[in-house]
């Protein structure tokens, strides 16, 4: 290349970037002054919008207390789902890390839930639910205990919700065992030459070197559940006493619903100031625990 | 001193037929299900099999729910959509990855910095911006985006797996008198089509999973997608679980059948997405 900058290259470069660029100033940056523009207005979709100042933000800690339960409903959820998540993937990856018969196909088999469209997982699972007829009742059912309306109760709808979606979580399960592939084998010997055990291994050893896929499942895996949806809307309507009642699921109440395009735009901006907090507090507390390789 | 090492492998064994069997058994119980008469399905304590399959459950299923238009509405939406974001995800990527020109970084942090911000946040004022040109009903707000880079993940993940590519075989090109086009879709395009097949896999999921957009934009039960229709169907056939398990079945079935057919580059894929950023 004769001259680094040369004329051609910058045209096409910028030729090859324009969709990009396109996407970013109509689908990024535009809609992000969209959501603080239209959250200081009462529009409703109908009618031109008044400008109303702070008042969406004030009546969103105020008069309305749905927001504050949603806050709660999403971190219950989300939380439950994330560290459910990873435990139960972890504890999968490291069984099929196992020397055991038929590991590609037990592979494939707790991936599967994660192909499943979410809505279709959700509907099975209602009908496992289901308090009269359904699956979890009747198992129950062997150990004595008596019918529980799994989705009806303020208590369990959340946990419900929750175990779905970590049975859903087969991308986790499979990051997982390519991270336990990549530890060192001459590490392990090590440690069972200076008399360790099992236990001493997994501690000493994978827990450490693992902790960084352990930490990038834990964020993303954490971003994907804040803004669930679909269980909620499709399980629980939100319910019941809202307690499954996300964010999302108000905005998307708030917004599509009712129309105060206002009121769910200052829900949008403050819950995405609340997921910019969540993953700066995230990052943060990760020095404490995170071992990088070479530091 | 086999019974002390062959203890632990047997266990691990029984371990993972009884919990692989658990996360089948959804399966297992959405196919029962779509194959009982009502009175079975209503039956306690519940028959682990119907005791004769109805298979007239799904014919009779279609009649309320026709899959093959749903079929048809969802691919009018999906298979431009993977091209967009194929296509322009990758013409990004090259760009960011393979030219020299001023303000790369620039655009390079942008890209990064739109991935942090999560799609949920921006979903109003995109609805406002397309009812204000007239389009806020129709496919076109679920299919555009797709075009307008591709998401940035994407972007991203191509652009990495480009850098891996020795930049030689760029040099030796233009030197040939090589246009930035040829060396893209000529040199480097059969090198990259593992990163494309996952990113082209996980686009198809995403677009045929998505449930949110469909809601906003089509209001026109014609023109629902599968996902979109399944909601609808679940909430208005609320206790007849025969029909909905057969509607979940063939919603479900789609993904799932390519995931057989493509097992290979969906985990590859996941790999890459998950230990390489």
């Amino acid at each position: 290349m004769k001259t680094r900058f040369s004329r051609s290259n910058i045209r096409t470069a910028y030729l090859f970037l324009a969709p990009a660029i396109l996407g970013l100033t109509f689908i990024t940056v535009l809609p992000l002054l969209g959501v603080v523009g239209i959250s200081l207005t009462d529009w409703s979709g109908l009618e031109p919008p008044s400008f109303i100042g702070m008042d969406n933000y004030i009546n969103l800690f105020n008069g309305d207390n749905y927001f504050f339960h949603s806050v709660v409903a999403t971190l219950w959820f989300a939380f439950g789902a994330v560290i459910a998540g990873i435990i139960y993937s972890f504890l999968v990856a490291l069984l099929l890390n196992q020397k055991i018969l038929f590991r590609g196909l037990w592979r494939s088999v707790f991936f599967l839930p994660y192909i499943v469209p979410i809505i279709g997982a959700s509907v099975v699972w209602a009908w496992m639910y289901e308090s009269n007829f359904g699956v979890f009742n009747w198992l129950l059912g062997f150990l004595g205990v008596d019918k529980v309306k799994w989705l009806q109760s303020e208590a369990l709808a959340t946990p419900s919700l929750i175990a779905m979606t970590v049975w859903a979580s087969g991308n986790l399960i499979v990051i997982f065992m390519a991270g336990l592939q990549n530890v060192p084998r001459s590490y392990l010997e090590a440690v069972e030459i200076d008399g360790g055990n099992t236990w001493h291994k997994f501690r000493h050893v994978t827990l450490p070197l693992l902790s960084p896929v352990i930490f990038f499942n834990f964020l993303t895996c954490l971003v994907f559940n804040l803004q669930a949806f679909v269980p909620a809307y499709a399980m629980t309507q939100g319910g019941p006493n809202d307690s499954t009642l996300s964010m999302v699921y108000l905005m998307y109440r708030e917004g599509f619903m009712r129309n105060s395009f206002g009121h769910a735009s200052a829900l949008s901006l403050l819950f995405f100031l609340f997921i910019v907090a969540l993953t700066a507090l995230v990052f943060a507390s990760s020095r404490k625990y995170m071992f990088y390789e070479g530091e | 001193m086999l019974v002390p090492r062959l203890l632990p492998r047997i266990v691990f064994n029984v371990i993972a037929v009884i919990v692989g069997l658990a996360c089948l058994f959804p399966f297992l119980w959405m196919i029962r299900s779509s194959l009982m008469s009502n009175i079975e399905i209503n039956t306690y304590p519940p028959h682990f099999w119907p005791d004769t399959p109805q298979w007239m459950n799904y014919p009779n299923t279609l009649k309320a729910f026709p899959f093959f238009r749903y079929l048809l509405n969802t691919l009018t939406i999906t298979l431009p959509s993977i091209a967009g974001v194929l296509l322009t995800s990758t013409l990004a990527a090259y760009a960011l990855a393979r030219i020299d020109f001023p303000g790369r970084q620039v655009m390079f942090t942008l890209v990064i910095g739109s991935m942090l911000i999560p799609p949920a946040v921006t979903i109003i004022p995109i609805f406002v911006g397309w009812t204000t040109i007239g389009l806020s009903n129709g496919y076109l707000p679920l299919i555009v985006p797709a075009f307008l880079g591709g998401g940035a993940f994407n972007i991203f993940l191509c652009r990495q797996f480009l850098m891996t590519i020795p930049r030689d075989l760029d040099e030796a090109a233009v030197i040939d008198g090589a246009t930035h086009r040829q060396i893209l879709f000529d040199i480097l395009l059969p090198l990259i089509t593992p990163v494309l097949i996952a990113i082209g896999l996980f686009a198809f999921i995403l677009y045929w999973n998505d449930l949110l957009g469909p809601l906003i934009y089509i209001n026109n039960t014609d023109q629902s997608t599968i996902s979109q229709a399944l909601a609808n169907f679940k909430s208005g056939f609320g206790t007849d679980w025969k029909a909905i398990m057969a509607a979940s079945v063939m919603a479900v079935l789609p993904p799932v059948a390519l995931y057989f057919v493509g097992q290979k580059y969906f985990i590859e894929g996941i790999v890459l997405s998950g230990l390489k950023s």
